[in-house]
């Protein structure tokens, strides 16, 4: 049954921007942040929380400005290389933070994402400074595309990786190498006398998070069509965990009906008002006290209760 | 070269006083509560907003503008008692003993909440407030005129981290204070009212950062965003020092005020890079901060 | 049955065709105008002057009977928002064909950002505070207009007008807000100073973040740096921030300072007199010429009644451009016979245009780049006002001190010499 609901919810997204185009533009934006939540809930299982994602987020669309600066003009080698170069800053950064935990891991990732942030601001030579960069129209598979097409082009392609990265990123923690990730949280040091390196294990982990937090970058930066510094800001990291626990910890859908639910509410509430922070800070409020499963529990449960 | 050596040591102590009252009360209530406030740094900005406020309605009143120096330090109790009972009650005594994540996610809804909050009282626009600077005078340093108000800011600062160090050693609720920070459970089971040493901790520290807001309007303006970005500031001087560590909190002041000065001294382009910077070569030496402590991992 | 089934068949065309999107032929029940300005936070102290002069032109406007005889409907967008929020806005106001003209932006990060959407979205777009002269610099523009002129001008006249002042310059120290309009003008000053007098130094150059509240430690270093000129083009809270911090510590004193955006602290600061101040353009409501046009005294005096103090630059440039949209309407409309315009019918009608505003002319080139005069003046006392007032004014034409098109500008710069200056008219000479 399950199932079915989300095969429901995915056509349900593929038929929205014909029927309301002005959905699309939210609706990847929605899906870009959801990769980011994603990457950060992955974390969250081991028990890690890391208010710094943003920098993966930010250093990825600031990759694919480079690299169409630096003259790389096709659609899918600008992603598949910004989100590798997501992945080898997660790799470097992580490799050191995955030694720390709790508060000391979230603070860590918190001084690098801003040390990112600040040179992003700061050389204006390079990066344009406040003003950012300009991400210029790709050609998809070798076919130039006119600016409402490609934006087509890109929602579909959002929505395609969708399903098959959380495919992949349920697989990977329903694996070994996932389960091992809610044993450290559980009880780190068993998982040492087992044989199990944990820092091994946090350090896939990381770079996995790492790359996904990139992935939304990247679609992020050919959404909007421009990166600025502010991507990497803390209130955005932290704008992630809330999209992760909103959604809830339950697996790959949390992250998606987090950033989706929030992207659609701030649609509507931001035309009748301009308490948006509020209504958001409340919201996270009330789900973490009375929603520990987050909006996917809220679902999970409706549906059991429904059987 | 020589004639910005005294400037130079002068400025860095002016931006270590305003940047320690900022942090002090996050790494306070990081002792005894083990929360990290999010929100501490919009207690800040509602403290400057509070005291401008006031100072403005002195001025339009046309009262004496000495009255303003009182209204610095009343807005800092007025907030204080109007928060920190309150926050600490409803949102931060349930976090406890629940995991990290909760704590820093309920705060940062509280940090979402209390910034619309100071929109919607204090408006949108930025407001300036610098009758006392202006009383205080000025003087000529090291060949640079300097703000009296700026000394008297850093003589604050350190009569502040005198004050706590008194208050923590050698007064009852100071010892109070530290056999809760040493052993929670032990402290309740010997009878300590632990409820009300935490919303006395907290209040302070909402004093301590209202007060940071306070104090720093004569020199600076109030603008939307100011929480936030003293937030991040906050953060990185309680890192650098060791959360929980006052002493520490004033000596990583030192720190990232002199790394800052000295960066719009040689190197402009690097002034927003110098803190983070800072924080991130220090906890690369010392993870836990300088005066920091590893606390034993319960199996 | 023929006549019948002909005339349905006539009824059902006129109805399909009444029924498009775009019906040239009726004119709507409003003129949607997207008009982007900042409306909170620290740029709003020179982004709220702008909208409350929106407000105030649109209704003059529309008691008169509005634009071709429509009523004009703004819509306000904050940039404040970030580039993320007002891209999204602008789809949007995009989207509905009743809002046919933008004005955007005050920052010039916005104005960047949006210029590409402008043309891939055939949107006419009017930068009415986008003086960045990166914006138009490929000269290929069919739907980005900047009648306003750009930080060229701006910054060369204060360079001539301080070397006019003061010939014995040594040492000049920029503090200039941390993005492009900033880095831009410290560029284009440091190449004219460069041109004119090879002999300056520059002994500090200091780009504070846009809407840093304290700058103690920048005045501190600008102190230790003793230069002769100190020149900045801080605007919004920041310039109110820098002045109220700087002058107390005697920066006014023991240096000559530049305030490329002085006019707008005017009514809100005590600036000492001496100060080399200038409206980035011509929008002065006390210039001469704003004097002798009886349109700019009644407007002015309608601002200071309704917002409580006189119309800064900004108010009037926002004004100006408002005048220029409606001019555009009318040669529009001109052409195609008085029906109601399509977009790019609207664009059509800008370009090249020559508008006479409140306070002088807007030339618009081929390059979509605006020429108009500029006023710069030192700040002086004035028996009539409570606040300081602009004396020794030069007024520049416009066109002396542009670039050509699509030339390089810090080039054609360094090309100026002392002997251009002098040709110059002189401080003191616009009254």
């Amino acid at each position: 049954m399950r199932i079915s609901l989300a095969v429901a919810a995915v056509l349900a997204l593929a038929v929205a921007p014909i029927l309301a185009p002005w959905l699309e533009f939210v609706l990847t934006l929605a899906i870009a942040k959801g990769f980011a939540a994603l990457g950060v809930a992955i974390l969250l299982r081991a028990g890690l929380i890391s208010i710094g994602h943003a920098m993966f987020f930010a250093a990825s669309a600031y990759g694919v400005a480079f690299l169409a600066r630096a003259g790389i003009n096709d659609f899918a080698a600008l992603v598949a290389l910004s989100v590798l170069a997501a992945g080898l800053a997660g790799a470097v950064v992580g490799a050191f933070l995955v030694r720390y935990r709790a508060i000391f891991f979230a603070m860590l990732n918190l001084a690098v994402s801003m040390v990112f942030y600040a040179l992003f601001a700061k050389l204006y030579g390079v990066t344009g400074g406040t003003d950012g960069m300009a991400v210029p129209v790709p050609s998809v598979f070798g076919i130039v595309l006119s600016e409402p097409a490609f934006k087509n082009t890109l929602f579909y392609g959002s929505l395609t990786l969708m399903v098959l990265v959380g495919l992949g990123v349920h697989r990977y923690l329903d694996s070994p190498l996932g389960h091992a990730l809610s044993a450290v949280h559980t009880n780190e040091v068993r998982l040492e006398y087992l044989g199990i390196p944990v820092w091994a294990v946090l350090l896939i982990a990381y770079v996995v998070s790492a790359a996904l937090a990139g992935l939304g970058g990247a679609i992020t930066g050919f959404a909007i069509g421009r990166v600025v510094p502010d991507f990497a800001f803390w209130t955005a990291s932290g704008q992630l965990v809330l999209v992760a626990v909103l959604g809830g910890i339950g697996g790959v859908p949390g992250a998606f009906i987090g950033a989706l639910f929030l992207e659609l509410l701030h649609s509507a509430a931001v035309t009748v008002t301009d308490a948006w922070n509020l209504i958001v800070g409340a919201a996270l409020i009330i789900v973490i006290m009375f929603l520990p499963k987050g909006l996917y529990g809220l679902l999970a449960r409706r549906a059991a209760v429904a059987k | 070269m020589s004639n910005t050596v005294i400037p130079l040591l002068l400025d860095s102590l002016a931006s270590a006083a305003l940047i320690f009252f900022a942090a002090v009360g996050l790494t306070l209530v990081f002792s005894v509560l083990r929360v990290l406030n999010v929100a501490h740094g919009s207690l800040y900005s509602i403290g400057a907003y509070v005291a401008a406020s006031i100072c403005l309605f002195i001025v339009s009143r046309q009262l004496s503008p000495y009255l303003s120096f009182v209204a610095l330090l009343f807005s800092a109790v007025f907030v204080a008692a109007l928060f920190g009972p309150l926050i600490e009650r409803t949102l931060i005594r349930w976090t406890y003993g629940k995991s990290e994540a909760v704590q820093i996610l309920i705060t940062f809804g509280l940090f979402l909440i209390l910034e619309d909050v100071q929109r919607m009282v204090f408006g949108v626009q930025s407001l300036y407030e610098d009758a006392p600077m202006r009383l205080l005078g000025t003087s000529l340093i090291g060949g640079v005129v300097y703000l009296n108000y700026q000394i008297v800011l850093i003589g604050m600062a350190i009569l502040v981290i005198i004050g706590l160090r008194l208050l923590i050693r050698h007064t009852r609720l100071g010892r109070l204070i530290t056999a809760v920070v040493a052993d929670r459970e032990m402290a309740q089971s010997i009878g300590i009212d632990t409820n009300r040493i935490f919303i006395l901790a907290f209040s302070l520290g909402v004093f301590l950062a209202a007060l940071g807001g306070a104090l720093a309007v004569p020199t600076s303006g109030v603008a939307p965003g100011l929480g936030a970005d003293t937030m991040v500031l906050a953060f990185a001087v309680a890192a650098i020092g060791g959360l929980g560590q006052i002493e520490g909190a004033a000596i990583a002041s030192l720190i990232v005020g002199f790394v800052r000065v000295l960066a719009i001294y040689y190197v402009p382009a690097l002034d927003a890079v110098a803190p983070y910077a800072a924080m991130l070569i220090v906890l690369l030496i010392r993870p836990y901060g300088l005066f920091g402590s590893v606390t034993a991992r319960r199996i | 049955m023929k006549f019948k089934t002909s005339m349905s068949v006539i009824a059902l065309a006129v109805g399909l065709a009444s029924a498009g999107p775009v019906a040239a032929q009726e004119k709507p029940s409003s003129l949607g105008v997207g008009i982007f300005t900042f409306t909170s936070g620290p740029a709003a102290a020179y982004g709220m002057p702008g909208k409350n002069a929106a407000d105030l032109m649109i209704e003059q406007i529309n008691a008169k009977g509005g634009i071709g005889g429509v009523q004009v409907n703004p819509i306000y967008v904050d940039e404040a928002q970030g580039t993320q929020g007002i891209i999204a806005e602008y789809r949007r106001l995009a989207g509905d064909p009743k809002n046919q003209v933008m004005m955007a932006a005050l920052s010039s990060a916005n104005c960047l950002a949006l210029a590409p959407l402008a043309e891939q979205l055939e949107v006419p777009t009017v930068g009415w505070n986008c003086d960045t002269h990166q914006l138009l610099m490929d000269g290929k523009s069919k739907y980005v207009f900047r009648p306003n002129g750009n930080t060229v001008p701006e910054f060369i006249a204060y360079a001539i007008y301080l070397l006019a002042q003061k010939p014995d310059v040594k040492t000049v120290a920029i503090i200039n807000p941390d993005y492009a309009f900033g880095h831009d003008a410290a560029k284009i000053f440091k190449a004219a100073l460069q041109a004119l007098k090879p002999d300056i130094q520059i002994v500090a150059e200091l780009f504070p973040k846009l809407g840093s509240p304290n700058y103690q430690t920048e005045i501190s270093r600008l102190a230790t740096a003793r230069p002769d000129v100190i020149f900045s083009n801080l605007w919004g809270a920041d310039l109110e921030n820098f002045v109220r911090q700087a002058s107390p510590r005697g920066l006014f004193t023991s240096s000559q300072v530049v305030l490329a955006l002085g006019e707008t602290v005017l009514q809100r600061v005590a600036l000492p007199d001496g100060v080399i101040v200038g409206v980035l353009g011509d929008g002065w409501w006390m210039s001469p010429d704003a004097k002798a046009n009886a349109e700019t005294k009644k407007f002015a005096e309608a601002y200071k009644a309704r917002f409580g103090e006189y119309p800064v630059f900004p108010s009037i440039k926002m004004a100006n451009t408002l005048l220029y949209v409606q001019a555009a309407y009318k040669t529009a409309m001109q052409k195609n016979g008085g029906k109601w315009p399509t977009r790019p019918e609207i664009a059509e009608a800008m370009k090249g245009s020559s508008v006479a505003t409140l306070t002088g002319t807007m030339k618009t080139r081929s390059d979509n780049d605006g020429v108009v005069d500029q006023i710069v003046g030192v700040t002086a006392k004035s028996p009539d006002y409570p606040f300081p007032v602009i004396g020794g004014m030069v007024r520049y034409k416009g066109d002396a001190l542009m670039p050509k098109e699509g030339q390089d500008p810090i080039a054609w710069i360094s090309t100026l010499t002392p002997e251009f200056a002098k040709s110059l008219p002189k401080p003191g000479s616009y009254k």
